[in-house]
């Protein structure tokens, strides 16, 4: 007691590196300031706040480009619970960008509805700061903290209609599901601290490499983590909630899910298997091929059967999840493998935002004038909004993964991590992941057949009026996927920085 | 039990040389759990259905209301406005909870301490605030 005593009257703060941290405090700072916005201005003045929002953001982005530019290796802050490096750095870019793209996706949405304005983009950047916090958590508590606040928010938003059955339902649905995720992923947590006697990754990893890799109780723990991550990234079969989440929530909030939240619980993923559970992939790599395995087909079977094209894309984000999975099963199998997996994970995931989020802003601007998200009210959408059906195509081609959209390349890293593991199972998972992409190629193209040579169902050929925030939002995204498709060499890069890998 | 439990992981565990059944042992650990946690929950309400006396009655089935014979449905609306003043207090609750342990150990901290204090308390405060703006917390 004395001893402790004495340990705490010597307190010194922990040392902060501002530089490291401004992207979370300019981000904190905006939501503050969106909060007070919203309490000060009257409601004709609302439109400010999605302004302040997005500037918000993009002044996040700025200290994220000059530590970049630093060269600097990895700063470690709180004894290596939260480390800013090169992996961080690209991702907190990712969700920024995520980030921006739904402001302007929500801009004229949440304005022409009847919402909340200031507490919708309030939410919006706590989620946000959420998944920042996130790439750079090297730590269970830090992760977990980093997940509940991207959550807790995103459980709000996804019930944003609050007078629509269906939003009520996806909110609770997701709400539900996404406490026992966190339950199951603190049990798992709490074993592995109370073996290990440690939160920090790095610190987990040592003793799991080393003296206690046998322990039961370490193959229980990763598996109740694994699990928990499951169902935050909609894996089968831990999906349930998803395809009535992604229908009930408003469009932008369903583009937020579908990739925002997504790609935060595959960072964390990253995160705790490269960094915390290397040396044990005889218990996740059988986990994670089996959940690739199922992922990928059943969402893509599933998806087949769809009527509706916010569920579609819905359950297509479900199959995408698989092929992102399928890095996670054969990282263990050898050194280049663990290489190529890693750069595989994160390129997917950077494509897969750009073309998700440009398959919603279409889905979104044909709402508009259709009211209805129906497969069949996209009938003959070519002869009144050629622009908006050629951007679909694009963007459905690239999630199908044909070149020259951008998907294809996103794959082909996947095929070439399953290739360098090169084991039997490895190469098994690498033919289901070929078939299922034959079988998606069906229903993207189904839509696509809609828009382009189905007449227009109720005759009504005037144009669709996309205003100005839409459009940038469908540029952004439309450049983002045919660069990457065209040039691909252009992102590659971005996946080789290892900084987990060792 | 606790204890039982982990002596029977251990041993499904123990000895992890070859391939594929190191492999299966591993998962057997996962599977042995599950089992145990049927198995206990299920021994539980067995032993409690074997070793209890059933004598059904029928007060035995009314709802239990402190002792007094329940009055009234049991769906009642209660008031939405006492709902949003929990959860107000709640917001003071965790900030008293961080503040305690903050205060006596304030002058080893410093000034630190201080700085990180004033921001919580900052952003606790603009919760506040705008729950006044919004009019929670006029009483209608």
């Amino acid at each position: 007691m004395h001893a402790l005593l004495a340990v705490a009257s010597s307190f010194t703060g922990p040392r902060l590196d501002y530089h490291a941290l401004a992207p979370e405090i300019i981000l904190t700072a905006t939501l503050v300031l969106v909060l007070l916005a919203d309490l000060v201005l009257e409601e004709r003045n609302q439109w400010l706040i999605s302004n302040l929002a997005g500037i918000g953001v993009l002044a996040s982005v700025i200290p994220i480009i000059t530590l970049a530019v630093q060269n600097h290796a990895a700063r470690s802050m709180a004894g290596g619970a939260y480390v800013v490096d090169d992996f961080s750095l690209v991702l907190k870019a990712l969700f920024l960008g995520i980030g921006y793209v739904v402001l302007l996706m929500s801009t004229n949405y949440v304005e022409e509805g009847d919402y909340y304005q200031g507490e919708y983009y309030f939410l919006l950047l706590a989620s946000l700061l959420g998944m920042v916090v996130m790439a750079s958590a090297r730590d269970l508590i830090t992760i977990f903290v980093a997940l509940e606040t991207l959550s807790i928010p995103a459980y709000m938003l996804a019930g944003w209609r609050k007078r629509d059955l269906k939003s009520n339902e996806a909110a609770i649905k997701y709400y539900l599901l996404g406490v026992l995720a966190s339950a199951v992923m603190l049990y798992g947590m709490s074993l592995v601290f109370g073996y290990t006697g440690s939160t920090v990754l790095t610190e987990i990893g040592k003793q799991v490499n080393g003296s206690i890799t046998h322990k039961p109780v370490i193959t229980l723990g990763i598996f109740f983590i694994v699990i928990g991550f499951a169902f935050k990234v909609s894996a089968v079969p831990f999906h349930f909630w998803a395809p009535d989440t992604y229908e009930g929530s408003p469009t932008p909030v369903t583009a937020f899910l579908s990739v925002a939240s997504k790609t935060a619980g595959f960072v964390a993923l990253l995160e705790l298997i490269y960094v915390g559970f290397l040396g044990r992939n005889d218990v996740w790599g059988p986990m994670f091929w089996v959940l690739a395995a199922l992922t990928m087909t059943v969402g893509n079977l599933i998806a087949l059967r769809q009527t509706n094209v916010v569920r579609l894309l819905a359950y297509s984000s479900i199959a995408q999840a698989g092929y992102v999975l399928v890095p996670f099963a054969v990282a263990g199998d050898n050194i280049a493998a663990r290489r190529s997996s890693f750069t595989a994970a994160v390129v997917y995931l950077m494509i897969y935002a750009a073309m998700n989020l440009g398959a919603f802003s279409v889905v979104i601007a044909v709402a508009r004038k259709t009211r209805s998200g129906d497969i069949s009210s996209y009938g003959g959408l070519f002869e009144y909004a050629p622009g908006l059906t050629v951007a679909m195509t694009v963007f459905l081609f690239a999630l199908a993964g044909i070149p020259p959209a951008g998907g294809w390349f996103a794959k082909l890293m996947v095929f070439r991590a399953v290739l360098d593991s090169g084991t039997t199972w490895a190469v098994v998972l690498g033919v289901i992941a070929g078939v299922n992409s034959v079988i998606a190629l069906y229903y993207y193209a189904a839509v696509a057949r809609e828009m382009w040579m189905s007449p227009v169902p109720d005759g009504d050929v005037t144009p669709v009026r996309v205003p100005a925030p839409l459009l940038a939002s469908l540029g952004l995204t439309g450049l983002v996927v045919m660069a990457i498709g065209v040039y691909p060499q252009l992102f590659a890069h971005f996946g080789d920085l290892g900084t987990l890998v060792r | 039990m606790p204890l039982a439990l982990s002596a029977v992981l251990a041993a499904s565990a123990a000895g992890t040389s070859s391939d594929s059944s190191a492999f299966l042992r591993q998962y057997l650990t996962v599977a042995i759990f599950a089992a145990a946690a049927v198995v206990m929950v299920g021994a539980m309400l067995g032993l409690g259905r074997l070793l209890r006396p059933s004598r059904p009655q029928e007060q035995k089935s009314i709802a239990y209301e402190s002792g007094v014979d329940p009055v009234g449905q049991g769906w009642s609306q209660s008031q939405v406005r006492y709902y949003v003043f929990a959860l107000l207090f709640v917001m003071f609750d965790v900030e008293a909870v961080f503040i305690f342990p903050w205060a006596t150990r304030l002058e080893a901290m410093g000034t630190y301490g201080l700085v990180e204090m004033a921001i919580f308390i900052g952003i606790l405060v603009l919760g506040l605030v705008y729950a006044w703006r919004k009019g929670v917390l006029r009483w209608v």
